[in-house]
C-alpha cells in the first residue's frame, strides 16, 4: 500500500466514525453474547487449523512399529479383507514411516520428529487417533468434515454455530476463513457455505496477506469522486429517505433490519483494520508466530491474526494449510519423505506459538483449538514412497476450552490402515457443539422434508476427552 | 434463535409420532378434488371467492387495491424481473380508470420476451442450475448454456407444462427430432458432478460405486422435488418415516436413471440435417462393405455422374502417377508393412520408436520433375493416422530420393498441405535430423507432401527410384500409412492423385470397362460424394445433458445399458439387497403405463416410463406442485409454504381448495403459464394494497391468509438488472454462452482461479441481463452472494432474505455499482444539458428509481447533497436505498 492509499485509507475509516452520531438501533443494543444454549457453554469460539490434503497419522502422532518390521513386504491385512486403494495401482507394499518418533510430555504422547514443536505441547491436546471418513476422495471427505455430509449443499459447521449463536461483536464478522494464499481447498468455498442456511451464516474469506483483506470494506481507490465528506453526508442521506420510507410502514422489521445493517457497516469499517493490523504486536509475540521465518511466516501471520479476530469477538476461525489440487498440501502421493516436512514446518512453529499466546492471555480458558484433516494415509506406498487416500483412520486433536489436555482417545490397527475403535467426524462435530452449550441433536433446521442436523443422524458426543 | 428452534421442536415432537404412527396417505397423495370457486360478490375472479371465504373465517378484511403506480412497479417485477421506465408508467396513468387497463397491461408484460427471462432465473433455482460441476474438481461445462436458452423460449413461447416435464425428463427419448427436447434433458445433469470421483478413481472401487448411486440420487432429487414437490430422497436408508414412500420407491428411480450419465451430448440443430446425417451414416456403412446403394450402377442419373467424375478425374491427376513400391524395407524386423489396392503402404505390427523407411520404384522410363509423398488415414491406425503416434500424428525428419542406389538427387523444394505449427516441412530437407515435418493437430486426415527435384531426372527403363524417410523423433512419430507418385510436369502442383487402379478404368471408353469395373468406378464415386456431403453438413452441437453412449474420458466410461441398481439396506453400499425395479411412486393411486421391467435394455425407455408418468393429467402432486410454485413467486409465499415439500414433514395448504381449483384449471388450460399468470394478477387478491393494518398484523402478521400484499426485496438479479437499466446500460441481447463477469487463469488442480474483484466493471459482459450470467458452483460471485443468491450446489425453491453490514458494504463499494451509479448520473446529466436547476435532474432520477416522484424535502435534500458532493453520489445513495429495493 502507498503512502497515498494509506493516507487515503484512513480518512475513509475516521469518515466511519462519523456515523457515532447516529442513533444506534435496537439490534446494536441487544446482548449479542446472550444466545441461549441447550447447556452451560466451555467454549465461546473456536479456532480450526485444517490440514488440507489427508495429513498422514502414520507419519505424525499415530506410531505403528509394525511398518518397520514389515517394510518392503506385500500389504496383507491377514483377514481376506479386499485392499484398495483409490488413485493407486495394486501391489501395494508395506511403507514404515521414514521419521523417528519419541514420546512426549506427562502423557507420553508419540509424535514424530516433523512437529517439534506440537511435541512440547500434548499435554494440552486431547488425540483422537483413529477418526474414521465414508470416503476416500478429498472433495468428499472435506465435505464430511465440515458439513457432516458427503454432498455439495449442506451448511458447514461455522454457519451452523453462526445460526445457532449469533454473534458475539455486532462490528465483525462471526465466521471467518483464511484459506492458503496459493488458493482455496477442495470444494474451494463450497467448505464455508451456510447451504441451506441464510447467506448470512456463510464463512466471509479474509485474504490475510492482502491489501484489501475484507472486500468492499471501502469504495475502490479508482472511485475519487467518493470522499470523506461525501461519505458522511451520504450515510446521513440514506439514513433520511430510508426513515421516510419506514415511517409510512413503521411496523415493518425488514426495513428497520436494513436500516440497522447500514449503521452496523460503518461501525465495521472502523472495527475491521484494527483487527487486521497486525503492526501493534510486539517483536516477541511476532517471533512466537514464527514471522521471521520465511517458512513460517505466512501460516504465522494468519493465526496471529486468528487470535486477533477471537479476542475481538469472532466467534468462529478456520485457518487453512494448503490448497486444492495434488502438490503443496498434505496430500503426499509422491513422496511422504520429503512432501510431508514440507508441510509440517510451515504451521508447526506457528501453531505452537498459538497455542501458547493463547495460554498465556487467558484465551485458552474458553477458546476451543482443532486440528484436522479429511482422512488419513495409507500403510503402504504409492509408487516409491508416497501414500495414498486412506478414510480408514486418521488424526485430529483438540486444546482448550473443555478438553483433557494429554488424554488420548480411540485405537488404530497395528499397521494404521483402519480404525479398530473408530471415531467418526460427526462425532467430533457433536463435540464441538457440545463444547459451544449446542446439542447437536436438538441444532435442527428443516429442509427439503427433512430435520437437517450438522451430524446427519449420526454423532456421539466424546465423553472421554471432556474435562 | 435457539428459542425458536426448540420451540418448533416442542410442537412438532409429539405430532411427528401421531402421524407416524397413522397410515393415511398424506394430503397430497389424494386425488386433486375440483371444488368449484366459493360464489362471492360479482366482478370477483374465482381466486378472490377462495381467498374471500377464509379471510371472513379468519375475521380479516382485505385491503383495497393498490394505487397504480405501485402495480405496474408490481407487475414488471414479477413476470419481467425489471421496474418500469418512467414512460411505461406514464402511459399506464393516462390509460383510463377502469381495471381494463391492468388486464391489458399483463397481456402486454405476457407477450414480452422479458417473461421468459425472469421465469427462467427462477426455474434456474429449482433445478440448482449452474455452469460448472462443483465438488473438488470444478470444471466449466461450456455446452451447458443451451438449457437455458431452452427454459427462456419455453416459457415465452408458453410450452404446455406436460410438454416441458416430459422433454426435460425424456426429450431426447419421446421427440428424437426436436432440437430443443434434447437440449431440455439438460434438467437431469444441471446439478452437481463428482468429477474426482466419476473420472479420478478406478472402477471396481467401493468409491467409484458409491460415487455412481450419489449421481443418481441428484438425478431423482432434483426430478421428484422439482415436478412433484416429494421428499423421495428421505427414503434412501428406510422407508421414508412420514410419507407414503417405500425404500423399494427410491431405489425404483435410482434404476429409472441407471442408463445415463452427466456428459456432453452432441444433437442437431436442425432436424433435416440430423436424418440427412443418419442417411449419409447408414451410405457409408454400406459402401464399406463393398456393397452399392440397390439399383446405383444402373441408375441413369449415377452412370451420368460417374462418366463425368471420371473424366474429371484423369484430367485433374494427369499430372501424378501412383507407383506402388517394389520392395519396402523398415530398419525393425517388428514392423510389418502391406501394400494396400490403392498403391499405398501400411505399417503395423510393433514398430520401434523410431524408424526409417526405405521405399523402392521401379517406374520404368521415366522423366521425374518431383515426388508426391501422401500420408493417409486408416482405421487400423493410433486415432486413425495418418501417423503411428498415439494421436496420430508423425514426424519426417529427412527425406532422401536416390536412383538405383547411388547418391542422393538434390531436392529444390518442399511443399505440404498442412504444417504443424514449428514443424514445417521445409524441415524434412533441411539436412538437420534433429528438425521434422508435423501434422499435429489435423490427424485423422490425408496430407501431401511435394519435393520438386533441382532438375528434372531422366530414369532409364531399369533404374529404380529409392524413397528413404526418415524418423527419428521418437515415440512412435512415424508414418503408418503412406504412398508415393512422381510427375513430369514442369510446374508441378498438390493435387488430387488417383489410384493406378481406378486410372486404368478411367482411361477406358465407358463401353470398354467390365461389369466389375463399373461397379469398382461407382463406388469410388459414392464415396467420394458421400465424403463430401458429409464433410458439407453443419458439425452437430453439443450440450451439456445425458447420454448412455460417450467416448470413455479416464476411468469415466458409459453405462451402454442400464446398470445394475440394488435396494441397498440402510443405504449402504455393502449391504445390497434386491435388484430394484424401475418405477415412481408406486402408492400414489391412479391409472399410469407400466414402467418397463428391470431386465429391459432400453434405457430411454424408462426415463420415458416416469417423464409420463409425472405429466399424466390424473397424477395429484405434478399440478398441485406448479400451480403452488407460480403462486409461490406471484405472493412470496405459496399457498403451501414449502414448495419442494407436500409431505407430512412440509406445510399443509392454507388454501387447499384454491390449490385444487388452480391446479385442475391449470391442467385443463393445456398447462398454460400465460393462463396461471393472468388468473393470479387479474384477481384483487393480487393487486391489494401493501399498506399495514393493526388488526391485520395484529391477527395475521404473516399475512398466510393475504389480507393485503407482501411487500418483497428484489434479488440479486433483479437489483442488478434494474440498476443497468437506469444507467441505459442494460443489454438486451438474448441468449448464447453465458457472460462471463471474471477473470479465470490456471489454478492449482482442476478448478480455475476465478477473480470477481479485479474484472472491469465496465466490460461489456457486465451489461447483459442477470439470467446469462455464468454462475460458478464453487466459486460463487462475491456481490450476488451477499445479496442472498443461493448455492448453486443445493435445490433452491425459494430464496432468504437477508440485511447484514456485509451486505450493505457490498451494495455501497463493489465496483461495479459504483461505475453504474457513475453512468446514471452522466446519463441523468446528458438530458439536461443547459439547465442550471438540478430540479429536474433529481426528479427525473427518482422516477427511474421509485416510478414516482420526489416529495418538496426529499428533492430538497437530494439535490443539496448532489451540489455538494456530485449527482454520482447521490446516485449511489439511492441505489441503497430500502425504497429501490422493495417492492410493494
Amino acid at each position: 500500500m502507498t503512502l497515498a492509499q494509506h493516507s487515503r485509507r484512513q480518512f475513509l475509516q475516521s469518515a466511519g466514525s462519523g456515523f457515532g452520531a447516529l442513533a444506534l438501533s435496537q439490534m446494536l443494543a441487544r446482548d449479542l453474547s446472550g444466545a441461549e444454549r441447550h447447556h452451560a457453554a466451555k467454549a465461546r469460539r473456536v479456532i480450526q487449523l485444517f490440514m488440507n490434503g489427508g495429513a498422514s497419522p502414520m507419519d505424525t502422532f499415530d506410531h505403528k512399529p509394525q511398518l518397520e518390521k514389515l517394510h518392503g513386504s506385500r500389504f496383507d491385512p491377514g483377514n481376506g479383507e479386499k485392499v484398495e486403494s483409490v488413485t493407486n495401482s495394486p501391489g501395494f507394499k508395506v511403507l514404515a514411516s521414514p521419521f523417528a518418533f519419541q514420546r512426549h510430555g506427562q502423557c507420553g504422547q508419540w509424535v514424530s520428529s516433523v512437529f517439534p514443536h506440537m511435541a512440547k505441547w500434548v499435554d494440552e491436546l486431547a488425540f483422537l487417533t483413529s477418526m474414521t471418513s465414508p470416503t476416500n476422495v478429498h472433495g468428499l471427505g472435506s465435505y464430511m468434515m465440515n458439513t457432516g455430509f458427503t454432498l455439495p449443499g449442506f451448511p458447514c459447521m461455522g454457519a451452523w454455530i453462526s445460526y445457532a449463536l449469533g454473534k458475539i461483536n455486532a462490528n465483525l464478522p462471526e465466521f471467518v476463513v483464511m484459506p492458503d494464499p496459493n488458493g482455496l481447498p477442495y470444494n474451494n468455498l463450497g467448505n464455508f457455505t451456510a447451504g441451506f442456511l441464510p447467506a448470512k451464516h456463510q464463512g466471509t474469506v479474509i485474504q490475510a496477506s492482502s491489501d484489501q483483506p475484507l472486500p468492499f470494506l471501502f469504495p475502490p481507490e479508482t472511485a475519487r469522486h467518493i470522499t470523506k465528506d461525501s461519505e458522511i453526508a451520504g450515510a446521513h442521506l440514506l439514513d433520511r429517505l430510508n426513515r421516510g420510507d419506514a415511517a409510512r410502514y413503521p411496523r415493518d422489521t425488514q426495513l428497520e433490519a436494513r436500516i440497522a445493517s447500514y449503521e452496523l457497516a460503518t461501525r465495521m469499517q472502523l472495527s475491521a483494520p484494527e483487527a487486521f493490523d497486525l503492526r501493534g504486536e510486539s517483536e516477541a509475540t511476532k517471533k512466537l508466530y514464527g514471522l521471521d521465518d520465511s517458512v513460517t511466516r505466512d501460516y504465522g501471520q494468519r493465526c496471529l491474526l486468528g487470535r486477533r479476530l477471537i479476542e475481538r469477538g469472532v466467534r468462529f476461525v478456520q485457518i487453512w494449510s494448503g490448497a486444492g489440487g495434488p502438490t503443496n498440501n498434505w496430500d503426499n502421493h509422491a513422496n511422504i519423505h520429503t512432501e510431508l516436512p514440507h508441510m509440517a514446518r510451515q504451521v508447526d512453529q506457528p501453531i505452537a506459538g498459538l497455542l501458547r499466546d493463547l495460554k498465556g492471555r487467558g484465551l485458552l480458558d474458553d477458546t476451543l483449538v482443532i486440528w484436522t484433516t479429511e482422512f488419513g494415509r495409507m500403510p503402504f506406498s504409492q509408487g516409491q514412497s508416497g501414500r495414498d487416500h486412506n478414510g480408514g483412520t486418521f488424526v485430529s486433536w483438540l486444546a482448550g476450552a473443555g478438553v483433557r489436555g494429554g488424554a488420548s482417545h480411540g485405537q488404530s490397527d497395528a499397521w494404521g490402515w483402519k480404525a479398530e475403535i473408530p471415531t467418526a467426524c460427526h462425532d467430533l462435530q457433536a463435540t464441538i457443539l457440545h463444547l459451544l452449550g449446542i446439542d447437536h441433536e436438538r441444532l435442527t433446521v428443516r429442509h427439503q422434508g427433512i430435520d437437517r442436523r450438522l451430524t446427519d443422524v449420526h454423532g456421539e458426543v466424546l465423553w472421554p476427552i471432556l474435562t | 434463535m435457539m428459542k425458536r428452534v426448540l420451540l418448533l421442536l416442542a410442537i412438532l415432537t409429539p405430532l411427528q409420532g401421531i402421524l407416524a404412527g397413522d397410515d393415511e396417505a398424506s394430503w397430497s397423495f389424494l386425488p386433486i378434488s375440483p371444488t368449484p370457486p366459493p360464489s362471492h360478490a360479482s366482478g370477483c375472479s374465482p381466486v378472490d371467492g377462495f381467498i374471500l371465504q377464509k379471510l371472513e373465517e379468519e375475521t380479516l378484511t382485505p385491503s383495497p387495491q393498490a394505487d397504480k403506480r405501485t402495480l405496474i412497479r408490481r407487475a414488471y417485477v414479477d413476470l419481467h424481473g425489471l421496474p418500469p421506465t418512467p414512460e411505461d408508467v406514464r402511459d399506464f396513468l393516462n390509460d383510463d380508470d377502469s381495471l381494463e387497463p391492468f388486464a391489458r397491461l399483463t397481456d402486454r408484460l405476457l407477450a414480452s420476451p422479458r417473461l421468459g427471462e425472469r421465469w427462467a432465473r427462477h426455474w434456474m433455482d429449482v433445478v440448482h442450475f449452474a455452469e460448472t460441476h462443483g465438488h473438488d474438481e470444478d470444471a466449466i461445462r461450456e455446452h451447458a448454456w443451451p438449457y437455458r436458452d431452452y427454459l427462456i423460449q419455453a416459457f415465452n413461447s408458453d410450452l404446455p407444462y406436460a410438454r416441458f416435464i416430459e422433454e426435460q425428463v425424456a426429450g431426447d427419448v419421446l421427440d428424437p427430432e426436436n432440437p430443443w427436447a434434447t437440449v431440455a434433458t439438460s434438467f437431469l445433469a444441471c446439478g452437481p458432478w463428482d468429477e474426482s470421483s466419476q473420472m479420478g478413481i478406478q472402477d471396481g472401487t467401493v468409491d467409484k460405486e458409491i460415487a455412481r448411486y450419489l449421481d443418481r440420487d441428484d438425478m431423482l432429487t432434483t426430478t421428484m422435488s422439482t415436478f412433484t414437490s416429494t421428499t423421495v430422497h428421505c427414503a434412501r436408508c428406510h422407508d421414508h418415516k412420514f410419507d407414503p414412500v417405500s425404500i423399494e420407491d427410491y431405489y425404483g428411480l435410482q434404476a429409472v436413471f441407471a442408463g445415463v450419465d452427466r456428459v456432453d451430448r452432441p444433437y442437431e440443430a436442425d432436424p433435416e440435417v440430423g436424418r440427412r446425417r443418419q442417411l449419409l451414416a447408414e451410405e457409408k456403412a454400406l459402401l464399406d462393405q463393398g456393397q452399392l446403394p440397390p439399383g446405383a450402377i444402373d441408375h441413369g442419373e449415377t452412370i451420368q455422374a460417374v462418366a463425368e467424375w471420371a473424366r474429371a478425374l484423369l484430367r485433374g491427376s494427369r499430372s501424378w502417377s501412383v507407383f506402388p513400391p517394389h520392395t519396402v524395407t523398415t530398419s525393425s524386423s517388428a514392423t510389418t508393412t502391406s501394400i494396400l489396392e490403392d498403391g499405398s503402404v501400411l505399417f503395423g505390427g510393433e514398430p520401434p520408436e523410431k524408424d526409417t523407411y526405405h521405399f523402392t520404384l521401379r517406374p520404368g522410363e521415366q522423366t521425374v520433375t518431383a515426388v508426391l509423398l501422401e500420408v493417409l488415414p486408416h482405421d487400423s491406425l493410433p486415432a486413425g493416422g495418418p501417423g503411428l503416434a498415439e494421436n496420430g500424428n508423425l514426424h519426417l525428419c529427412e527425406i532422401q530420393i536416390r536412383v538405383s542406389g547411388e547418391k542422393a538427387v538434390p531436392i529444390r523444394s518442399a511443399t505440404a498441405d498442412f504444417d504443424q505449427a514449428g514443424w514445417t516441412i521445409a524441415h524434412a530437407i533441411d539436412g538437420n535430423p534433429d528438425s521434422a515435418w508435423g501434422i499435429h493437430p489435423q490427424q485423422g486426415k490425408a496430407h501431401q507432401a511435394m519435393f520438386i527435384l533441382e532438375k528434372p531426372l531422366r530414369l532409364a527403363g531399369n533404374q529404380s527410384l529409392t524413397v528413404v524417410l526418415e524418423q527419428n523423433h521418437g515415440r512412435r512419430h512415424l508414418i503408418g500409412r503412406a504412398r508415393l507418385a512422381l510427375t513430369a510436369a514442369e510446374t508441378p502442383r498438390l493435387g488430387e492423385v488417383i489410384d493406378p487402379a481406378i486410372k486404368t478404368i478411367c482411361e477406358k471408353p465407358p463401353s470398354a470397362r467390365s461389369e466389375t469395373e463399373r461397379k469398382t468406378l461407382t463406388l469410388r464415386y459414392l464415396n467420394e460424394r458421400n465424403e463430401r456431403a458429409r464433410a458439407a453438413l453443419p458439425e452437430p452441437l453439443q450440450v451439456y445433458a445425458v447420454s448412455s453412449k460417450f467416448e470413455a474420458i479416464g476411468n469415466f466410461k458409459p453405462a451402454l445399458k442400464p446398470r445394475p441398481v440394488f435396494v441397498l439396506k440402510r443405504g449402504n453400499i455393502h449391504t445390497p439387497g434386491s435388484p430394484a425395479q424401475p418405477e415412481a411412486l408406486t402408492q400414489l393411486d391412479f391409472k399410469h403405463a407400466a414402467f418397463p421391467g428391470g431386465s429391459d435394455p432400453d434405457e430411454g425407455a424408462r426415463r420415458a416410463a416416469l417423464a409420463q408418468w409425472l405429466s399424466h393429467p390424473d397424477n395429484p402432486l405434478t399440478w398441485r406442485s406448479i400451480v403452488n410454485r407460480v403462486w409461490h413467486y406471484h405472493f412470496g409465499r405459496g399457498i403451501v409454504s414449502t414448495p419442494n415439500d407436500f409431505g407430512e414433514m412440509g406445510a399443509r395448504p392454507t388454501h387447499p381448495a384454491l390449490l385444487d381449483w388452480l391446479a385442475t384449471a391449470f391442467r385443463d388450460h393445456e398447462g398454460s403459464f400465460k393462463w396461471l399468470h393472468r388468473t393470479i394478477m387479474t384477481s384483487a387478491t393480487y393487486q391489494q394494497s401493501a399498506d399495514e393494518s393493526d388488526a391485520g398484523l395484529e391477527h395475521d402478521p404473516e399475512n398466510r391468509w393475504l389480507w393485503r400484499r407482501s411487500p418483497r426485496r428484489l434479488e440479486a438479479e433483479a437489483i442488478r438488472d434494474a440498476v443497468l437499466q437506469f444507467s441505459g446500460l442494460l443489454d438486451l441481447t438474448m441468449g448464447g454462452p453465458s457472460a462471463r463477469q471474471f477473470h479465470t487463469s490456471k489454478g492449482v488442480h482442476i478448478t480455475p482461479v476465478v477473480d470477481y474483484l479485479n474484472f472491469d466493471p465496465d466490460d461489456r459482459a457486465n451489461f447483459r441481463r442477470s439470467v446469462y450470467r455464468f454462475v460458478f458452483r464453487t466459486v460463487p460471485d462475491p456481490l450476488m452472494q451477499a445479496l442472498d443468491c443461493p448455492d448453486a450446489s443445493q435445490l433452491s425453491p425459494k430464496r432468504t432474505t437477508s440485511a447484514t453490514p456485509l451486505q450493505a458494504l457490498a451494495l455501497l463499494n463493489n465496483p461495479f455499482f459504483i461505475r453504474q451509479s457513475q453512468h446514471l448520473a452522466e446519463r441523468l446529466q446528458r438530458r439536461q444539458t443547459g439547465s442550471e436547476d438540478a430540479t429536474p435532474v433529481i426528479e427525473s432520477l427518482f422516477h427511474l428509481i421509485y416510478n414516482r416522484p420526489p416529495s418538496a424535502e426529499e428533492a430538497s435534500e437530494v439535490s443539496a447533497y448532489a451540489e455538494a458532493h456530485g449527482l454520482a453520489n447521490a446516485c449511489r445513495v439511492l441505489l441503497n436505498s430500502n425504497a429501490f429495493v422493495y417492492v410493494r
